[in-house]
């Protein structure tokens, strides 16, 4: 426990302490500002006359499906290309710069070095977040509405990150290259939602089923609308789990395939 | 202190170390020697539990590394071919990290890497940034880090290279400084380091221990014969002149004008071997004697008598 909370610190320090970090924060802030505001204000001229939006999608008229939720889906948006240049260093660079030697000849297991540097990544994607509630909380004080469903939300891009970043760890402990990393990185990110997409090219209702359960679409879509379901949390921790499970078992490879 | 017994190493279908077996007691400081790709860092590796081996078995301070890996890291300090460094990092935040990884208590982190920055002599550049120190820095980075958490033993893996030769002897006078309280193996290819600094030598050749011993008892394997140097002026064929002299073990002809000879120790030996290059009239430019030393075992050892008739 304590070997993990020392790779935890350092990786937390190294991420704030390294300039691509704040490059891609600034760079993520700058295109939230443009798209929040744009989409504040078409908010604001629609329920400003909304008397006059004759049938319109009732759902448009309430801030949380018209700003908040495009606001999140960008943040997703972002997270496919900012999560593997975050992590896509975390365990490349250490195989590249035989660091990974030190870590293996320490007296820590390799449970120690996927969770620190996991938890590590995590608390830099919750920072990210965090920074984007800047942009409801300003909003508050113009509108009101109800917290929950956009907390709620926030849950669910909180947990599709975390599934990046563990998917991520993943393909930076598969290479010594940590732009082959980055690259791998986004394919899985990707990847992942054209899942759910293959169930339209099955007629078969099984494989409908399987596949639509495995959709991670599905189970963002409960949480997107306020409500969290059991076996939509059971669905993400087990996909964190299975790649944590892999970085752990290739790290550990690396003693008997070197 | 660490017993190997019977290590094999395969890469595929290259055995890097075949069926390696010693024993090193607490305090010594063992050379591990053998020319490049001989299956020293293999061998250190798997000491460190940095890698399995194919077959056989390492106990260090009475812990198997396989079974018990924590216990056995917890107890080595290991300087790898390359020093694992974050060039990113402060040299004093480094050494911290080290520490912690290590295991060593929290209240203890500070002393230690005090000492280790003393030791190695990097007290004045512990608030620079590793990526900013030379070559010879970054080693002795390597070496406080092996050292940082006082362990049992100490694995080096050639702690000299890129290093300036007044650092060198700076690094052999803190090995003999470390020699009692650690355990320490260091692996090189440079001669002079293992007999400045070792009290043991294993010399190892294509994955295969050729000779284990003290320095003193591997320098006694050629002793009781002289290795001399004759050149003559012009070139002359005086091989079997030379070879039929009583006491003269062999000859090597290096050129026409050049032989090497070896002879059982007896002053009157090299009398005869003069006269009898004068008496041929090929005129007698250089005749010097030398003992046989290390250097000779080891490259008997390695690459064999057909080359060296050492």
């Amino acid at each position: 426990m304590y070997a993990t909370l020392v790779i935890f610190k350092k990786e937390l320090a190294g991420f704030f302490k390294s300039p691509l970090f704040y490059f891609l924060s600034f760079m993520m802030t700058i295109l939230l500002s443009i798209l929040f505001s744009i989409s504040l204000d078409k908010f604001a001229q629609t329920s400003s006359n909304a008397m006059l939006q004759f049938g319109m999608q009732p759902q448009l008229l309430n801030i949380h499906y018209s700003v908040f939720l495009p606001h999140l889906s960008i943040i997703n948006l972002i997270f496919i290309f900012l999560i593997p240049a975050l992590t896509m260093k975390l365990i490349s660079e250490e195989k590249k710069v035989r660091t990974f030697d030190l870590l293996l000849t320490s007296p820590i297991n390799s449970v120690s070095i996927v969770l620190g540097k996991y938890l590590a990544s995590l608390v830099v994607v919750c920072g990210l977040i965090g920074v984007s509630f800047v942009y409801p909380l300003v909003a508050s004080r113009v509108f009101e509405f109800s917290w929950a469903p956009t907390l709620v939300a926030a849950l669910g891009i909180f947990l599709v990150a975390a599934v990046y970043s563990s998917m991520n760890l993943l393909a930076s402990s598969l290479t010594e290259n940590s732009l082959v990393a980055f690259v791998l990185s986004i394919v899985f990110n990707l990847s992942i939602w054209f899942v759910g997409a293959l169930n339209e090219s099955f007629d078969e209702v099984l494989i409908k089923n399987i596949l639509e359960h495995i959709s991670l679409n599905n189970h963002l879509a409960g949480l997107i609308e306020g409500t969290i379901r059991t076996n939509g949390l059971v669905f993400f921790f087990s996909l964190i789990f299975l790649f944590c499970f892999l970085t752990e078992r290739v790290i550990e490879s690396a003693r008997w395939r070197a | 202190m660490i017993e190997v017994s019977r290590l094999s190493k395969n890469y595929g279908e290259h055995q890097a170390i075949i069926d390696l077996s010693f024993t090193i007691e607490k305090g010594e400081v063992v050379g591990f020697l053998g020319p490049n790709g001989a299956g020293k860092s293999t061998t250190m590796k798997i000491i460190t539990g940095f890698m399995a081996p194919s077959s056989g078995q390492v106990k260090v301070c009475g812990f198997d590394v396989f079974e018990n890996p924590i216990e056995v890291k917890k107890r080595i300090g290991y300087l790898p071919e390359t020093p694992p460094l974050y060039t990113d990092m402060l040299v004093e935040d480094y050494l911290k990290y080290v520490a912690a990884l290590k295991q060593v208590p929290k209240n203890k982190i500070n002393a230690l890497v005090e000492n280790s920055l003393k030791k190695t002599q990097l007290t004045e550049v512990k608030r620079r940034l590793i990526q900013n120190l030379s070559k010879g820095f970054k080693q002795r980075v390597g070496i406080a880090q092996a050292l940082v958490s006082e362990p049992e033993v100490l694995v080096l893996d050639e702690p000299t290279v890129g290093l300036d030769p007044k650092q060198v002897a700076e690094i052999r006078d803190l090995i003999k400084e470390l020699q009692g309280e650690h355990t320490i193996i260091l692996s090189t290819h440079i001669l002079p380091e293992v007999q400045a600094t070792c009290s043991k030598v294993i010399i190892i050749h294509e994955g295969k221990i050729v000779a284990q011993n003290s320095i003193d008892q591997i320098e006694k394997m050629n002793q009781g014969f002289l290795l001399l140097t004759v050149k003559t002026k012009r070139p002359g064929s005086i091989e079997s002149q030379l070879k039929n002299i009583q006491g003269v073990d062999s000859v090597e002809v290096v050129s026409a004008q050049h032989y090497r000879i070896k002879i059982t120790e007896q002053d009157h030996i090299i009398d005869r071997i003069a006269n009898e290059v004068i008496k041929s009239g090929s005129g007698l430019l250089e005749l010097s004697p030398s003992r046989a030393n290390l250097e000779d075992v080891f490259l008997k050892l390695t690459y064999g008598q057909s080359k060296v008739e050492a």
